[in-house]
């Protein structure tokens, strides 16, 4: 992702933890599939992180968080469901541009599972 | 000079100079025509009707592919699949949300609904993904090359043309999206 201004203090990624994110016992079995976004040097990160706030209705931390994590680590699980939930989120991304792919949620050599709901925080 | 767009009573509000403007729609045609698709003869009414599009392949120019990407990192056979159902009615979100803008430039002054300024965040999104395969932008260190490129004075050939005018889209998204959320922060 890209940058053209600074980011405001609250952008800064860890700064607040809301409700959300403290789902870290939820497991897998009925959540199979996941949604990926993966980063590029085009999307800017207010942009993807607007895209998560308005398209998903999550917070501006959690927005910015998965963004952050977006960039930093490449990719982040922003959603969980089934696999046609998961599909009609991928097509919504592409419709704004972002990168967006989909995966079983067990896959096991993606490498990165960090983030994203269920998860919990990492790093 | 152009305004930042900024969020106030009236809504989202912008400012472009006429020049500014024809660059902005020529831009947003060239993408439309892009994503505009193909009329085959003998294709099934019905299906293109409900989005269907049996005959759709992975698109062979890269920022067409970067605009429709596949649905699955390594697996081609669904990610085709996928887009048979799906990538009619995607080429036509992106191009109602062109259009939209470019209705929008028809005036000096822009003023945005939500709806308006969402329409045209996408548009400006798929207009530098675009110009950003163009410019082969392929990572950060190659964004960043191309941001310092800020002087239309050094403009002297087509590629340091399309980065300045990158950068001008950059610019605008950017402004746009802050007012996006500041609207949105206002909302809650």
């Amino acid at each position: 992702m890209t940058l053209s201004v600074a980011l405001g203090p609250d952008t800064q990624e860890g700064t607040r933890t809301g409700t959300a994110e403290s789902t870290d016992s939820l497991t897998a079995p009925d959540i199979p599939w996941n949604l990926v976004i993966w980063n590029d040097p085009v999307n800017l990160m207010s942009y993807v992180s607007y895209v998560f706030q308005s398209y998903f209705g999550y917070s501006e931390s959690k927005a910015n968080k998965l963004m952050m994590e977006v960039h930093k680590k490449g990719r982040s699980i922003v959603a969980s469901g089934s696999k046609e939930q998961v599909e009609r989120h991928a097509v919504a991304m592409h419709g704004f541009g972002l990168w967006a792919t989909v995966e079983k949620a067990s896959g096991g050599n993606n490498g990165n599972s960090g983030g994203g709901q269920g998860k919990g925080k990492r790093g | 000079m152009a305004k930042a767009f900024k969020y106030g009573l009236k809504g989202i509000t912008g400012y472009l100079e006429p020049a500014e403007r024809d660059l902005l729609r020529s831009l947003i045609h060239d993408v439309i025509s892009m994503l505009q698709p193909e009329d085959r003869d003998g294709q099934d009414p019905l299906a293109a009707l409900i989005g269907l599009d049996m005959d759709v392949a992975e698109p062979s120019d890269r920022a067409v592919k970067r605009l429709l990407p596949n649905v699955m990192k390594d697996d081609a056979g669904a990610s085709l699949e996928f887009r048979q159902l799906t990538e009619r009615s995607l080429r036509e979100t992106k191009i109602g949300a062109l259009r939209a803008a470019a209705l929008d430039l028809d005036k000096d002054e822009i003023v945005l609904t939500p709806d308006a300024a969402r329409h045209w965040s996408m548009a400006l999104n798929d207009v530098r993904l675009v110009l950003a395969e163009r410019l082969d932008i392929q990572d950060e260190e190659d964004a960043e090359h191309v941001h310092l490129m800020q002087d239309w004075s050094q403009a002297e050939d087509v590629e340091s043309y399309l980065a300045l005018v990158y950068n001008f889209a950059t610019w605008l998204q950017e402004s746009l999206v802050q007012a996006m959320l500041q609207s949105m922060e206002s909302r809650r």
